[in-house]
């Protein structure tokens, strides 16, 4: 038997769930990309509508209207006009929300007006009685030609019947909702009888829009005399939008009847309190303190477990093995390699836990909104709140979430401040120095140090980045006025679903992401470190023994000190000391000079490459974890311990400020189109990283 | 070389290709979501 394939586009406004619903389709077959040219994520998932009947469903990105502002809204518009795109839809989806179905409704009658077999998906329906709305579906139906499915994404009510109506979307109407002539008669008369062959809205969005449609060329529409002014066409949108709107009241005077006197809610009661303008702050650094103990206190177990089964694992590999150049490269390169990597696994998804719960109840909007007084008086926006806080998970999507700030020179602050803020891939340095050079001990008796250190340096990295914000709003020059909107989301349980598949992405992006790039650079470091140019490295044995001081030590101290011998005349060893006159003044030996210089790759590099170095440079046989090998390495010459509360806490600031990552630098010349402000950045950073670093550790020392 | 040495080797030069891709290589761009001559990405 023959299967059918839907094309599905998910469509609907910023906050309606849509995500949700495309999540409560697809499950976990889902793929997520970029689109062609763009770095607009696109996410395609996979249905099972019926025995007969599959779906390939798009998630598109949230969008108000067909009247594109942003580069967002422009993939929409372009898909939805585009009919040889191998995306366009065979059937879309708006979703809406039911407690905002009118606003919601305009770009539903637009879409419509595109004659493309659409569903109006009604989402939160359960919330229906809580708010005191009834809904007459059949009238609804009626009067906007479609078929109309009554969902609960969150608690999974109605979406059998979605995928019912889709896998039946050949009995849609295609009928649109508003009359496009009714807009200007005679402007659309002419434009109909010039292009007799083309729908009509869409020609209307080729007049209005900025983008690009082939065949249908812009310049053959102005050769036509149907080019106006920019205002005239501003006042023609303003009136299609009215045209609308009258549209959507007379359907919804019958179909959608609001009782407030059932209507209950706390919603006004939380925000009163979580928006205060004094306790609102209060609430939302007591909420970032109680995540960063969790995140600390709650990771240990798992992160020693891991720990410990990678150094077990390594020192059973080379011991089961048989010897040779391989199993060295697996047991000191890449098993030392991944378990870097792994090792991080809970931290991140501990903290990417209490983010996506904040996000999915709705709090994170009132940040956004408590925040923006703040960032007024440092040149940013409110919106700027959200690549900011984006930022703790990564600075890339973080930077590319500034497009939604409409002002150039807010935008342009966002971008450059953005990576101040401590992204995942700081946690792992992060993490494991504190635990090396921070006291595992309480403070008045609750708050956890280690924790509270994390926290610290969240809030520096944030602080740096307003404070940069307030002197670039100094030093630039650009003038342009700017307005805040925000949507409140209703307070809501965090969805169990939505929030797994959060935490497992950004999980996934983390140890793919990265992990291929550590697992790389692992084998690397591994062959850098085993071998070496000269005698020096080839006879180290020799060199080693014949040393008057060696001639009588214990032969595992001999073995120590010929490895350290080879290692300080390997490939790597001569790269690091060709550094270490630069980065000694920070408290670095060679060895972490090496650790900083491959994580300009990846921050988190710096704990894989330090754990290959350590492993290279050790012949004991014990298993050691990272850790264990970190906190035993002493400096030669003074006898002290590398990883000292100095050096420690040097490292902890210049990994807090240096911008250390090619990616970031990278989209930053991206979204600014020029390499003036990524350099700018890089060197501003690495600066004042060094500067930062160098007072700490002389100051400490 | 004995066949240990042989896979270590290749799989550092495996590595190596792999990071120079990744930073240094520029890729072309492609029109995947190209659908034709009309479909404006040209």
């Amino acid at each position: 038997m023959s299967h059918k394939n839907l094309k599905v586009a998910l469509i609907g406004n910023p906050n309606t769930g849509k995500t949700s619903v495309f999540n409560q389709l697809t499950g976990l077959k889902q793929q997520v990309g970029n689109y062609p040219g763009i770095t607009v994520e696109k996410k395609i998932g996979y249905c099972k509508l019926n025995e007969n009947t599959k779906a390939t469903i798009l998630d598109l990105p949230g969008t108000y209207s067909l009247n594109a502002s942003s580069i967002d809204e422009n993939v929409v518009i372009e898909l939805l006009l585009n009919r040889n795109d191998p995306n366009f839809p065979e059937v879309a989806v708006v979703v809406t929300e039911v407690e905002n179905l009118k606003r919601n409704l305009l770009l539903f009658t637009q879409i419509k007006d595109l004659e493309i077999p659409t569903i109006l998906a009604i989402n939160m329906s359960d919330r229906m009685d809580f708010k005191g709305i009834s809904l007459d579906i059949p009238h609804l139906e009626k009067e906007l030609n479609t078929k109309i499915a009554l969902i609960s994404s969150r608690k999974n009510i109605g979406l059998d019947n979605l995928k019912e109506l889709i896998a039946n979307s050949q009995e849609l109407s295609t009928k649109p909702c508003l009359n496009a002539s009714s807009i200007d008669p005679a402007y659309f008369d002419g434009l109909r009888n010039a292009f007799p062959k083309e729908l009509l809205y869409k020609l209307w969005l080729v007049i209005t829009q900025d983008v690009n449609f082939g065949n249908l060329q812009r310049n053959e529409i102005e050769e036509k005399s149907f080019a106006k002014p920019a205002s005239e066409l501003k006042k023609m949108q303003q009136k299609e939008t009215i045209k609308r709107y009258q549209f959507i009241n007379d359907v919804l005077k019958v179909g959608y009847i609001v009782d407030s006197s059932k209507a209950k809610g706390i919603r006004a009661v939380l925000d009163k309190i979580l928006m205060h303008k004094v306790f609102g702050y209060f609430i939302f650094f007591g909420i970032l303190m109680l995540i960063f103990q969790s995140v600390f206190s709650w990771s240990g177990i798992p992160m020693d477990f891991i720990d410990e089964s990678f150094a077990k694992l390594s020192s059973w590999t080379k011991t089961a093995m048989p010897p040779g150049l391989l199993t060295e490269l697996i047991s000191e390169g890449i098993i030392p390699g991944i378990g870097g990597v792994v090792i991080f696994i809970p931290q991140i998804a501990f903290l990417f836990l209490f983010i996506s719960i904040l996000e999915e109840s709705g709090y994170m909007s009132r940040v956004v909104f408590l925040m923006d007084k703040i960032m007024r008086r440092f040149g940013l926006s409110g919106k700027s709140v959200v690549p900011l806080i984006s930022g703790t998970a990564c600075a890339i999507p973080a930077i590319m979430a500034a497009r939604n700030i409409e002002n150039w020179k807010e935008r342009l602050i966002t971008i450059l401040v953005t990576p101040f803020t401590t992204c995942s891939a700081r946690l792992p340095v992060f993490a494991i120095l504190i635990s090396l050079v921070i006291p595992d001990e309480k403070v008045l008796g609750f708050i956890n140090l280690q924790g509270l250190t994390l926290m610290i340096l969240y809030l520096l990295g944030f602080g740096m980045a307003i404070f940069s914000a307030y002197l670039l709003n100094k030093i630039l020059k650009f003038k342009s006025k700017s307005y805040f909107v925000v949507e409140m989301p209703n307070y809501r349980m965090p969805l169990f679903k939505n929030v797994a598949i959060n935490v497992i992405e950004k999980t996934k992006a983390f140890v793919f992401g990265a992990g291929k790039i550590i697992l790389a650079l692992s084998i690397i470091l591994w062959f850098l470190g085993s071998h070496g140019p000269g005698a020096n490295f080839e006879n180290a044995e020799q060199i080693v023994t014949e040393m008057p001081q060696n001639k009588e030590i214990h032969d595992e101290v001999l073995q120590d000190e010929i490895a350290s011998f080879q290692l300080e005349n390997s490939y790597i060893g001569i790269i690091g000391k060709g550094i270490e006159p630069v980065i000694r003044p920070l408290g670095y030996d060679w060895k972490i000079g090496i650790a900083v210089v491959t994580s300009f790759a990846a921050r988190e590099v710096f704990v894989g490459t330090l754990a290959t170095i350590y492993n290279v440079g050790s012949h004991s046989e014990e298993e050691l974890t990272i850790k264990n090998r970190m906190e035993a390495e002493v400096n030669p010459v003074t006898g002290e311990k590398v990883f000292n509360f100095a050096t420690g806490i040097s490292l902890l600031l210049f990994y807090s400020f240096a911008m250390q990552c090619i990616s970031t630098l990278a989209i930053t010349k991206k979204e600014t189109n020029s390499w003036k402000w990524p350099m700018i950045q890089l060197g501003f950073m690495t600066v004042f990283a060094y500067v930062t670093s160098l007072i700490a550790y002389q100051l400490l020392k | 070389m004995d066949i240990q040495s042989i896979i270590a080797y290749f799989l550092v030069i495996a590595a190596a290709v792999f990071l120079v891709k990744k930073f240094f290589w520029k890729k072309k761009k492609k029109a995947d979501g190209c659908g034709g001559d009309d479909c404006g990405c040209h």
